[in-house]
């Protein structure tokens, strides 16, 4: 309650925080690959692809609290790609969205990071 | 693998209830302090004044202690006293979090309790992880992250630097390993072994049941014997399914049949063995065309279908994982939910039996050398 509204006052600072819970996410999904990838090959590169990714992440929600620009345009790509692909995935009959926490996670963050982002946008220009 | 309990069911409602109740609190509080209710005015600045942040990271304490008291009903004994505490502390939080200074660190000491107790109640079996419990653990590791970037550290030497950045993912990898541990060591009785859920049956077959099963062994073995070269099956139309490093059974689907059902002369995949001599047929698999549509049971618990849940499958060749309790899969493969299938094995499946979902370790490893 009583720290200064600039710091923590922003839609920037809450995106950050759900890019960071993403991002722990993908690490786990990127480290729980590596003892199929003992037998499934192809397993190794997603689960090198998956840790790097999520580690992208955490750099990116790091940069975004710092207010750049780039980092900005580089996590809503990505959000509006998660978005879109798990929006085509559950057009499928293969239940890859059942239930409340598929649902949160893949649709709820993303959509709720797209909105703070854009939020964290329009307070940029205000302040501009 | 993470259904929703039926005891459990309740909890939605909950928070949604939680979540309209809360936003019509704000409304009314707004409406009586814009008439200069004096208590209403009293409680609507100190709101005001309070960064998004903390307004968010209170909602959700609030809305994980409305999900713990809705779960009170169907938890006796110790757990439902634990959740009574657990609830209304978490709602005496989210309430201080706009009328004192210090709510901060007991916050995250609650959150992180919570958490580490609900791992230990997974771990030992008191409780099934279900969609409830983690969404519920979501809530509350969204509410830590934000109280965690709430601190103000007045020391910036490098470990503090260290723990501040590690402790989040951390606190995520140890939760979401704890639910996958309690998951695994103890499934319900209608998940077979991981990623594989039953069709719920009777305990015991009739007699009819015992003579259907038979009848629809004997049929199937008759039928596919023509099937034992892999070539005849491939000029009949069925595909071979691709070669896994894991998985020494390869599936051949034949997609005209994908409308039969459980017709012993159009089965939807037969299933060979890679053996030291060649393929080997062992089997055949019948499948609906949709989740959750179990198929006819003839032969009632002795002809239990299966369909695989939370599995992470890959498009680049047969291979799979398991997704998180998180519904995370590695980039690049996606979770799926396979139609309701019965394999029916021709060969002596030991223990296991011919219906079995899964092919005996011991006639596997005989068959193949792995297991």
């Amino acid at each position: 309650m009583n720290r200064t509204a600039s710091t923590t006052n922003s839609a920037a600072e809450i995106a950050s925080v759900l890019v960071v819970v993403q991002a722990s996410f993908s690490l786990v999904a990127g480290l729980s690959a590596i003892p199929f990838a003992i037998v499934e090959p192809g397993f190794r590169v997603l689960a090198v692809v998956t840790i790097l990714l999520s580690a992208g992440m955490f750099w990116l929600a790091r940069n975004l609290r710092r207010g750049r620009r780039w980092a900005w345009r580089w996590l809503v790509t990505l959000e509006i790609a998660s978005l879109a692909m798990t929006a085509l995935l559950s057009l499928l009959p293969i239940g890859t969205v059942r239930g409340p926490v598929p649902v949160l996670v893949n649709l709820l963050i993303p959509l709720a990071v797209l909105v703070l982002l854009a939020a964290a946008k329009s307070d940029a220009r205000r302040a501009a | 693998m993470y259904d929703i309990a039926t005891d459990h069911a309740s909890a939605l409602s909950a928070a949604l209830i939680t979540l309209v109740f809360g936003f019509g609190f704000v409304l009314g509080l707004r409406f009586l302090a814009a008439r200069r209710i004096a208590w209403a005015v009293r409680v609507t600045q100190p709101y005001d004044a309070a960064p998004s942040i903390t307004k968010l990271a209170a909602a959700l304490m609030l809305l994980s202690g409305g999900l713990h008291l809705a779960l009170v009903p169907g938890h006796e004994g110790i757990t439902g006293m634990l959740f009574i505490v657990d609830g209304l502390g978490f709602i005496g939080l989210g309430i201080a979090a706009f009328f004192t200074n210090w709510w901060r660190r007991p916050a995250v000491l609650w959150l992180v309790a919570t958490i580490v107790a609900y791992i230990v109640w997974v771990i030992a079996g008191w409780e099934t992880p279900d969609q409830v419990g983690i969404a519920c653990k979501l809530i509350e590791l969204v509410a830590l992250g934000l109280l965690m970037r709430l601190a103000n550290p007045t020391r910036r030497s490098w470990p503090r630097r260290a723990w501040r950045a590690t402790a989040f993912p951390l606190m995520a990898c140890i939760t979401t390993l704890g639910i996958w541990v309690g998951g695994l060591a103890h499934p319900d009785a209608l998940h077979a072994h991981a990623g594989a859920l039953l069709q719920p049956v009777a305990d015991v077959a009739t007699p009819e049941q015992q003579v259907a099963a038979a009848r629809l062994l004997a049929d199937t073995r008759a039928s596919i014997a023509r099937y034992q070269d892999p070539a005849a099956a491939i000029a009949a139309g069925f595909k071979p399914g691709p070669v896994s490093s894991a998985d020494p059974l390869r599936h051949f689907q034949n997609a005209a049949n994908a409308n039969a059902i459980l017709d012993p002369n159009r089965p939807q995949a037969l299933v060979y063995a890679q053996t030291t001599h060649g393929l080997q047929l062992i089997g055949a698999m019948y499948q609906m065309t949709r989740a959750g549509q179990w198929g006819p049971d003839p032969g009632g618990p002795l002809t239990q279908w299966h369909q695989h849940e939370g599995i992470c499958f890959s498009p680049f060749g047969f291979e799979f994982s398991f997704e998180t309790p998180f519904w995370t899969c590695p980039v690049g493969s996606t979770s799926i939910t396979t139609p309701p299938m019965l394999h029916v094995w021709i060969i002596d499946n030991g223990k296991n039996g011919p219906f079995a979902a899964d092919l005996d370790k011991t006639v596997q490893r005989q068959l193949t050398g792995r297991s």
